[in-house]
């Protein structure tokens, strides 16, 4: 029924962890956001962004993996939710749709 | 190991992060920071890398990642709603749990609390005299300050036409106005008079320079014309009730009568006057000469001129104007009249510091003392030093009972700041119970705080402007300041010993606890001895030969308005068999009295005489029998020697002061207002010294002309029979007159003299019996709880034969140290202080060491008596009991 939307951002880094084979957590999302988006992004608006995803129920989390490097902390690791997935799919569904509906030969006129 | 050899990042950052991030984000970010930063030391300069984890910490530091609390990740703030209410329960329980020490705790604050509130309300009264006048900043009153025969002239009023000159020659002054005492009136209106002390002759411009607001009429026009006059609502009352006044007549005297133009507001208590009938200046005969006294001045300066430019400017006026009355009278010019060490100027007291600071001669009222406001502030603070003390004490002392409880706390889990909140919120709860009781006080308390203090509060004031505000934030504050100790001490006990058993941590800060009992046994000796001090000194006062015989002499007021028939009334009095002697006595050494003062020169002096200004009395033949004042030498006046007319009498101190070897028969001149009085006087007798002013200064030199001054009559009374006599008086008086009769005794006026000095005893011992109950308070406590803590040593003790007295000692011992450790702390500070205070007065008792030793004794017997209860109890316990249990 009542959809939470997401923000542009927040479907990247959604699409950034559904797309990852490893275990995604802070530092290496960033890495291919930067490395997908080609923008320069700060790491605490990524961390914010996992964080209240998580909140909205898109992610969930749990702690593991410290390393030396880490001075010993654990990572956070998100994984995609149920709702998560189908928010995404969802998201998509409605983009092809639009997708469809545009008349040919028009796009490539705004192009231009 | 490969920890070491890795790079840091820079510490700040990181514990920046650790301060600021919400818990539950600090691990993974911070893990996440680190890794970043591993990664790009690799890739740059060790510097470039800092620089990068400086910028990325940085930009965490958004609200999100500081008060962040997601609903998945739990975590305890100290400080959160749930945590509050939870330490306000446990603190409740727990001050229910011991009633014994809530109680002391409650009653100590509060009485503290209580009488802080009184001194504060107090302190702000005498502070914000004469601040609420719109030109406040810019009033001065003119005074005389000036030299003359060595002797300072320093006088409350200025010269009558030293206001209008300073108006005309100087710019810089917007106003002036002038407030002409002349003195008590008998007033009438069509059935009835009263006699009215303050009674004031003002310019028409008072009400625009003071803002005392009229309710009716024209603050430009009220008092303009003659015989015109502004009264104020109680007077208006008075004589009219609730009828409209304006318009109607007022009878000043025997025959001046005044239209009533205006009505004012009672002139509010935080004024330096209190007049409340204002009649026009104008058409009034005044003293036009400079160098005579005149009338209270005020002066206002217009915005930006400063008093120096006033103070630079006053020389030229006093060459101008008083100069040739110098030469007038004296003789002399202003250039001789410095030379011989004579001075005549003015000075400009600003109208705030009036009542704090002002003692001239002629003071409207008799002013305060900044002294008093920073002594009662010292008081107050002790006070509540002292009940602060009291709480640290107890909850201290009581932390061998906390301290399990604190133990295990902490293994569950609690964090130090957690309990700091927690006890803070118990001291906090404490102090807020404390101050409830302590307004309840103060009401009950505020009618003799009034008497006490010669102020009029209502229980209003509590609740006025920013009062409320101000005492929450103090009562927080307070409660803070005393939790804070306990709470910090408490907090940081180690739960492992504890709960092992060491719970000695409450007894090894006992040092701590000892200095505070020491400080407020310091406190409350210094109270002790200042209170006994001031007593000593009322009772001197009070019991010194003054040199007249004040017993017996009643005092009938106003007797001038019979005019013609006072004398009739004198010989009828005199005939009386309950009346020894009687005379007519304007001048008389206590209450309301004339007051004058001439210039002096020797007659057969030299070409420069020096001129000596002495107070003098007008007296008749019967005033020194009447009021059994001594001769030393000569004779009285007599009514039968015709050239007694030119004699005068004068005092001992006089006849020093003049030089004289043998003053009989020496001439000398009086230096009047007007040449006219310019006469000269032969002295027929010396009068022993008495004192006709204050204790406070040292006899002065007295000059007495021959001539009754018919103000008031002095009878000398000789029955037990007072009322009786009273009677007689009144009959004899309504059959003359219809004027109200009135009278007062010597004695009562004599020591109302020293009224302030009465009321500073007064409060000086209301207050020691504070500090004293609530030191005892928290003695009492104590000493509960150390008989608590040693139950089991005391039943071992006995058990072993140690006897109840040996007990009692063990227990007191400790207590009666501290307490000698203060009388030797405080002995030196009191006497050091209170010598200062007796300074002020000419004649005053010694300092003897036996002030201090009561003192000490005092408090150790009141030390004891709270002590004792508890030691007895403990040492009469059964030891039986005390060691069954463990």
């Amino acid at each position: 029924m009542k959809r939470t939307f997401l923000g542009e951002f927040e479907e990247v880094v959604l699409l950034v962890i559904a797309g990852c084979t490893e275990e995604a957590y802070g530092v290496t999302i960033w890495e291919r956001l930067q490395q997908q988006t080609g923008r320069a992004i700060t790491m605490s608006a990524v961390h914010a962004t996992l964080y209240r995803l998580e909140e909205k129920g898109y992610l969930a989390s749990e702690l593991g993996g410290a390393t030396a490097e880490r001075g010993g902390r654990r990572k956070r690791f998100f994984a995609l939710t149920a709702t998560g997935s189908k928010a995404l799919l969802e998201i998509q569904e409605m983009r092809a749709n639009l997708w469809q509906e545009i008349p040919a030969g028009k796009l490539q006129v705004i192009i231009k | 190991m490969t920890n070491n050899k890795l790079p840091t990042p820079p510490r700040w950052p990181d514990r920046l992060l650790e301060w600021f991030l919400s818990p539950d984000m600090k691990e993974d970010v911070q893990g996440d920071l680190h890794e970043f930063y591993q990664k790009r030391i690799t890739q740059v300069s060790k510097r470039q890398a800092d620089k990068d984890y400086w910028r990325a910490a940085l930009q965490y530091l958004t609200p999100y990642f500081f008060s962040n609390q997601s609903s998945n990740h739990n975590s305890t703030i100290s400080l959160s709603p749930i945590m509050l209410r939870n330490y306000l329960k446990i603190a409740w329980r727990n001050l229910m749990l011991r009633k014994a020490y809530t109680a002391i705790n409650i009653l100590g604050l509060a009485i503290g609390l209580a009488s802080c509130l009184l001194i504060v309300l107090f302190i702000q009264h005498e502070l914000s005299y004469d601040k609420y006048h719109a030109k406040a900043d810019r009033t001065f009153r003119m005074t005389i300050s000036g030299a003359l025969g060595g002797k300072e002239i320093k006088s409350a009023h200025a010269s009558v036409p030293a206001g209008p000159a300073l108006a005309r020659e100087i710019p810089g002054v917007e106003a002036f106005t002038r407030l002409y005492h002349d003195g008590t009136f008998i007033v009438k209106n069509a059935t009835e008079s009263f006699k009215e002390e303050r009674v004031v002759f003002p310019d028409s411009n008072l009400f625009e320079v003071f803002s005392v607001p009229l309710l009716k009429g024209n603050p430009k026009t009220v008092l303009r014309e003659p015989n015109t006059m502004v009264i104020t609502e109680t007077i208006a009352t008075k004589y009219f009730g609730d009828s409209d006044p304006i318009g109607k007549t007022l009878t000043l005297g025997e025959k001046d009568v005044y239209r009533i133009t205006g009505v004012c507001k009672d002139v509010p208590s935080n004024t330096h006057f209190h007049y409340n009938i204002f009649a026009s200046i104008n058409g009034i005969k005044l003293r036009e000469k400079w160098l005579a006294s005149g009338a209270y001045t005020y002066i206002v300066l217009r915005d930006g001129y400063s008093l120096e430019k006033l103070n630079a400017a006053m020389p030229a006026i006093v060459d101008k104007y008083v100069a040739p009355e110098i030469q007038e009278f004296l003789g002399i010019t202003l250039a001789e009249f410095k030379k011989r060490g004579d001075a005549f100027g003015f000075e400009f007291q600003p109208i705030k510091d009036i009542h704090l600071t002002s003692h001239l001669d002629g003071e409207i009222e008799a002013n305060s003392d900044t002294k008093y406001v920073y002594i009662f502030s010292a008081i107050a603070l002790f006070i509540l030093l002292i009940a602060c003390i009291n709480f640290m004490n107890l909850s201290t002392a009581s932390s061998a009972n906390r301290a399990k409880e604190v133990g295990v706390r902490k293994v569950l889990g609690s964090l130090q700041g957690q309990l700091i909140g927690q006890f803070l919120s118990e001291s906090v709860l404490i102090t807020f119970m404390a101050l409830s009781v302590a307004l309840v006080i103060v009401a009950i308390a505020l009618p003799y705080f009034n008497d006490l203090s010669g102020k009029s509060f209502e229980v209003s004031v509590l609740i006025k402007g920013m009062m409320i505000p101000f005492i929450l934030t103090a009562c927080l504050f307070i409660g803070l300041l005393a939790g804070s100790y306990p709470a910090f001490f408490l907090s940081a006990f180690k739960p492992v010993s504890v709960l092992k058993g060491k719970i000695n941590a409450g007894f090894k800060s006992s040092w701590l606890r000892s200095t505070l009992v020491t400080t407020q046994f310091v406190v409350s000796i210094g109270m002790i001895i200042s209170t006994m001090v001031v007593y000593r000194q009322l009772n001197y006062i009070q019991n010194k030969k003054v040199g007249f015989d004040k017993e017996q002499i009643l005092v009938l007021h106003d007797t001038y308005v019979l005019g013609q028939q006072l004398n009739t009334l004198k010989n009828e009095i005199k005939q009386l068999s309950q009346v020894a002697n009687a005379t007519m006595a304007g001048y008389i050494p206590a209450g309301a009295s004339n007051g004058a003062a001439d210039g002096f020169e020797l007659a057969n002096g030299s070409d420069h005489p020096i001129t000596y200004r002495d107070q003098t009395y007008y007296i008749d033949d019967d005033y020194l029998p009447t009021l059994g004042i001594g001769l030393a030498a000569g004779r009285n006046f007599s009514r039968n020697v015709r050239s007694d007319t030119a004699a005068i009498l004068i005092n001992e101190a006089a006849a020093k002061e003049f030089g004289f070897r043998n003053p009989i028969g020496q001439r000398l001149t009086s230096v009047g207002d007007s040449p006219a009085s310019k006469r000269t006087f032969t002295i027929i007798g010396v009068v022993k010294d008495f004192h006709f002013e204050s204790i406070h200064n040292r006899i002065a030199p007295l000059v007495m002309y021959y001539g009754a001054d018919t103000y008031q009559m002095a009878i000398r009374v000789r029955t037990s029979d007072i009322p009786g006599l009273l009677d007689i008086l009144e009959q004899k008086w309504k059959s003359h007159t219809d004027n109200p009769f009135s009278y007062s005794f010597l004695n009562d006026r004599f020591n109302k003299t020293y009224q302030s000095e009465q009321r500073t005893g007064q409060l000086f011992s209301v207050f020691a019996s504070l500090t004293i109950i609530i030191s005892c308070l928290g003695l009492f406590g104590l000493a509960m709880f150390t008989a608590q803590q040693r139950t089991k040593e005391i039943g071992v003790r006995k058990v072993l034969g140690a006897s109840v007295m040996s007990i009692i000692v063990l227990m007191s011992k400790d207590f009666i140290r501290l307490i000698l450790i203060a009388i030797l702390i405080v002995s030196p500070i009191a006497w050091y202080i209170m010598n200062q205070w007796l300074q002020d007065f000419a004649y005053r008792v010694e300092l003897s060491w036996w002030i201090f030793a009561v003192a000490g004794l005092l408090a150790i017997i009141v030390a004891l008596l709270t002590v004792s209860f508890q030691s007895i109890k403990a040492a009469l316990m059964n030891p039986i009991k005390s060691l069954k249990s463990e």
